[in-house]
């Protein structure tokens, strides 16, 4: 008789390529459940009628563009990936590492503008809105810290040779959340311009 | 073979830090049991002082040391008893104790798995549970005491630090803990839907799914759904309560003097914590659902009645426990529209909940039924259902729930509901699987013993709660005596608390039978039940990895028991047929 032990490598292996995406997407569910509640509590709490009385900062709009072009970028990386062309993948990575933190740059200057025009996250001079608004932004910076952990994460495996033009889930894993991250916050976006503002 | 591999025989490995999902089971048991057994001691404990209020009780005096000066209990240290056995109860025993358990035991065994999809995130639940155990018991012992705004911790209570000695670093801890304990989990829940639907072996067809996996796989859905929701009224409540901000809070004045806070609102976390706290009456109840429905068919020798039917009602009341959040929340001025919609939708639940107790008893119906402990406390269920579902319609129709809105009688309502009913289902379950989960039997005696003096002191204890409620007697009161229109109810609160008392010393009998029968019952054969499931296949032995060589596959669904050929005889022999056996030639399975 033969026992099956859970150290099987190729089990292991089979079983990650079964539920790693799955994981994935139902994790992104209860992170769009997370959200949801907040943006929620944002329109309950304007019945009591605060609102942002200054425009959006500009920089909020360049981080959306931001966003979506490192989307793009990581999507490029895939896509030649799977084609074989590593280089090309290497350096469409590290676009989309260096875009992430022309993102973070852009919501800090947006951050600065908010502040410098009286609007407080914390604290007796803060309103329900103004600490929302801070808030949301910060919740979806802490998820995308996460998401750059992945994106170094396949990068480093890029340069180690670790993936074929067949074998890549972790990039397939990666780039699902690193979308779901863009979508985010182009909803965020157009909830503060619609909603708080 | 991985760099970084470990031997699982280790006992780091093996008994502490476990991927194994049937050891994983067993220390989420043990752990929601202790938790358990601490928050039954607290209740009879204030139970003591609303059966007897202001007398001294020497015994406590010595158990509680100065927590109980005199025997008397003090006012603070009620509330926040009532609270951590609220938090403890709801959350710690019926949500990670009894789902925790039986889902990490059953799915990997009854879909025909190995493991779960991730061992790891697995061991990771467990532990951020664990965690969040001991940080809320330690919440008891810090300055100020233990949470005290009850377990639904309503602002302002739990918002402003100074407003009572419960708000202060105990609530710090029980959001802190709280917090953890839903990452647990999602991270659980995450496992088990991802399991259930991508590692079923061969044949298992999501319609040849025992219903256990059904239940689990909603329960586990409905969790993702709602648990973040908690988190994120968490969250802004940590906001208010440490950066100053007004989520919560507007126009407060506390010692006479008027707070910075403006524009928030306290009805904002109701609606929050509401989205999350109705579906949590699934999310408890679910499961003991699905484990009882298991144990009335396999008991009554007969094939679940209404297996899609069953499964249906399932998802219908996952779906509709989303839409009625509102029910909790008819005092708060709501626009008597808005109302009337929630009563609408609240009451809808009672059609799937009908469906699933017709189908119970149309199962139990001339089936060759075998009253084993399991069994009993099955039966047990759908009695509580029953009497805790009626009393749900009173409850859920806003015009009739606001003349007994935060009185006994909603305490009555939901104790027989969602509390009598899950832990049942976690009773049942545990006498049911106790052979495969630690390979012996428990004393039936005992356990025969254990069921009926339970039920009878539960509803001794929770049958007269609703004459309370419809009296007009508050819930979450330190004293009714210092009311004299309540003087002619003291009586039945003595009669309540010495059913709590016995209530306790009854929970002892389990106590012992399970100790005992884990080291010292008889072995349990390899299928004690004559069950038709995948479990029964597994060595009792265990082992990470369940089988031997291949997976058996599936042929049939789960509830082939009696089932007679053209002239009546038992096919294969015996009154059941495990789905490991090919259907025979024009023999239709069951599920479909």
């Amino acid at each position: 008789m033969t026992t099956i032990t859970m150290e099987n490598i190729n089990y292991k292996e089979e079983i990650k390529q079964k539920t790693s995406k799955p994981l994935m997407w139902i994790a992104i569910m209860s992170i769009v459940m997370f959200f949801a509640g907040l943006t929620s509590a944002v329109v309950v709490s304007q019945g009591g009628g605060s609102f942002l009385d200054i425009p959006l900062p500009s920089a909020f709009t360049i981080s959306t563009f931001v966003i979506v072009a490192s989307s793009l970028s990581f999507h490029y990386g895939l896509i030649s990936i799977k084609k074989g062309n590593f280089g090309i993948a290497k350096v469409s990575v590290l676009i989309t590492l260096i875009l992430s933190f022309v993102f973070i740059a852009s919501q800090w200057m947006g951050w600065t503008y908010l502040y410098e025009n009286g609007v407080i996250a914390v604290g007796s001079s803060s309103t329900s809105s103004s600490s929302f608004l801070y808030l949301l932004t910060a919740l979806h910076i802490i998820h995308l810290i996460g998401g750059i952990v992945s994106l170094l994460v396949v990068f480093v495996k890029l340069i180690r040779n670790k993936y074929s033009a067949e074998k890549y889930l972790g990039v397939q894993v990666s780039i699902t959340y690193w979308h779901f991250l863009g979508g985010l916050w182009v909803y965020l976006y157009l909830f503060f311009m619609y909603i708080i503002a | 073979m991985s760099a970084h591999h470990h031997n699982e025989n280790d006992f780091l490995f093996k008994y502490i830090f476990s991927t194994d999902h049937k050891m994983i089971s067993k220390q989420f048991l043990i752990t929601g049991f202790t938790m358990g057994f601490i928050g039954l001691v607290m209740s009879t404990l204030f139970r003591l002082q609303l059966g007897w209020p202001g007398e001294s009780f020497e015994i406590v005096e010595l158990l509680m040391g100065s927590w109980q000066e005199g025997g008397v209990m003090a006012p603070d240290k009620y509330l926040a008893l009532v609270t951590m056995h609220g938090t403890i109860m709801v959350f710690f025993l019926l949500t990670a104790g009894l789902s925790g358990t039986f889902s990490n035991l059953l799915i990997p065994l009854q879909i025909g798995a190995r493991d779960m999809a991730s061992g790891f995130l697995n061991m990771l639940s467990y532990w951020f549970f664990f965690v969040s155990s001991v940080i809320m018991l330690i919440s008891l012992f810090v300055e100020g005491g233990a949470a005290s705004a009850g377990w639904t911790i309503y602002p302002p209570l739990s918002a402003l630090p100074q407003a009572i000695p419960g708000s202060g670093a105990g609530m710090t801890l029980w959001l802190v803990s709280m917090s953890i304990f839903i990452v647990s989990s999602l991270l659980g829940s995450l496992n088990y839907i991802v399991t259930i639907l991508n590692l079923r072996t061969k044949g298992m067809s999501m319609t040849r799914l025992p219903l256990t996996i059904w239940a689990f796989l909603i329960t586990a859905i409905v969790g993702v759904l709602s648990f973040p929701v908690l988190l994120s009224a968490a969250l802004l409540l940590v906001m208010d309560r440490s950066f100053g901000t007004s989520f919560y809070l507007s126009d407060i004045y506390i010692g006479g003097q008027v707070l910075d806070h403006t524009g928030g609102s306290p009805i904002l976390f109701e609606h929050l914590f509401w989205f999350l706290g109705h579906p949590e009456v699934y999310i408890v109840l679910l499961p003991a659902l699905g484990i009882t429905s298991e144990i009335v068919s396999t008991m009554s020798r007969k094939p679940i009645f209404g297996y899609r039917a069953m499964i249906g009602s399932m998802m219908a009341i996952g779906f509709l426990s989303f839409i009625v959040w509102g029910h909790h929340m008819f005092l708060t001025g709501m626009n008597p529209f808005l109302g009337a919609v929630f009563t609408f939708t609240t009451l809808l639940i009672a059609i799937p909940s009908a469906v699933k107790v017709f189908n119970y008893l149309t199962t139990l119906w001339k089936g060759n039924i075998k009253f084993s402990p399991a069994m009993l406390f099955s039966v047990g269920l759908v009695s509580t259902f029953i009497t805790g579902g009626v009393t749900g319609l009173v409850l859920g129709n806003s015009t009739l729930d606001i003349n007994v809105h935060d009185t006994y009688f909603v305490i009555g309502h939901f104790h027989i509901v969602m509390g009598l009913s899950a832990i049942f289902g976690m009773f049942a379950g545990v006498y049911h699987w106790f052979p495969k989960m630690f390979g012996r039997m428990m004393n039936n005696k005992l356990g025969n013993l254990h069921f009926w003096s339970t039920i009878i002191c539960a509803y001794g204890v929770f049958f007269p709660m609703h004459f309370l409620g419809l009296a007009g007697v508050p819930r979450r009161y330190y004293t009714n005596s210092e009311f004299p229109m309540f003087d002619n109810m003291v009586d039945i609160n003595e009669f309540i608390s010495m059913f709590a008392v016995i209530a306790l010393f009854a929970q002892l009998l389990f106590m012992f039978n399970f100790i005992y029968s884990a080291f010292r019952g008889p072995r349990a054969p390899q299928n004690p039940w004559k069950g038709t499931t995948l479990e029964w296949t597994t060595p009792v032995e265990h082992f990470h990895g369940n089988w031997y060589g291949d997976i058996p596959e599936v042929h049939r669904w789960p509830y082939d028991y009696s089932k007679v050929d053209d002239n009546g005889d038992y096919i294969g022999g015996d009154d059941f047929i495990p789905q490991t056996t090919p259907l025979g030639e024009g023999e239709k399975d069951g599920g479909h």
